[in-house]
């Protein structure tokens, strides 16, 4: 579906345009707030996969406090992506 | 050294290297785009294009699509040899696994050349 998007939008100004109007849709928007949401997720999560990597956090204490953070921050993230969607 | 047929360099540690460069290469990418969308809201044809024909975007975009598809090949094989085990699915795990990993690399690979072509095109 984004190479889809990417495709068609830089194909031709006509299809950047349909592509425009297409995210303008309200179903559209919630699917791409629903992948941009397991992306993020996904980045953080493996931001803190690196930083353990590293060697911090990675008692049972950090790994609870580590994994609490990522949902907080994923949570913050998310909200900020739907906000700048709609 | 643990050794797998299927894994993507034959090395667990070869694995969890490229899973990490990879990981960083595609986060960059991503917080890159993520960052011009938000930054230029009233984005043109025009200005989209002239991102995507300069050089250093097209490295940098190929350099996320095989990216791409080293990451998602090491995390589906991981996810297939955790769970489509012998203890799942008893006798037949081996080939429930085979093409279940068939079907990512397939669909890995197809995704691959899509976005070359699309990357090409511009």
């Amino acid at each position: 579906m984004l190479l889809v998007a990417l495709g068609k939008s830089l194909a031709s100004e006509e299809g950047f345009e349909q592509v425009k109007g297409y995210l303008a849709s309200p179903l559209v928007k919630l699917v791409t707030w629903g992948l941009l949401s397991a992306l993020l997720y996904h980045l953080v999560a493996g931001v803190r996969h690196l930083i353990m990597d590293m060697g911090i956090g990675e008692t049972l204490q950090g790994g609870t406090l580590g994994s609490k953070i990522v949902i907080a921050v994923s949570v913050v993230l998310i909200l900020l992506a739907g906000v700048w969607i709609w | 050294m643990v050794t797998n047929v299927t894994n993507f360099s034959r090395s667990g540690l070869y694995d969890w290297m490229a899973q990490r460069v990879s990981a960083v290469v595609l986060a960059a990418y991503f917080l890159f785009l993520l960052g011009y969308l938000v930054a230029s809201p009233g984005l043109t044809f025009a200005e989209w294009h002239a991102l995507f024909s300069h050089n250093a975007m097209r490295i940098f975009s190929l350099l996320a699509l095989v990216s791409l598809s080293v990451h998602a090949w090491v995390g589906m094989w991981t996810i297939s040899t955790d769970y489509l085990t012998p203890m799942a699915f008893g006798k037949s795990a081996t080939v429930v696994r085979f093409l279940f990993q068939a079907a990512c690399g397939i669909a890995m690979f197809a995704y691959f050349v899509w976005g070359v072509q699309i990357l090409w095109g511009v």
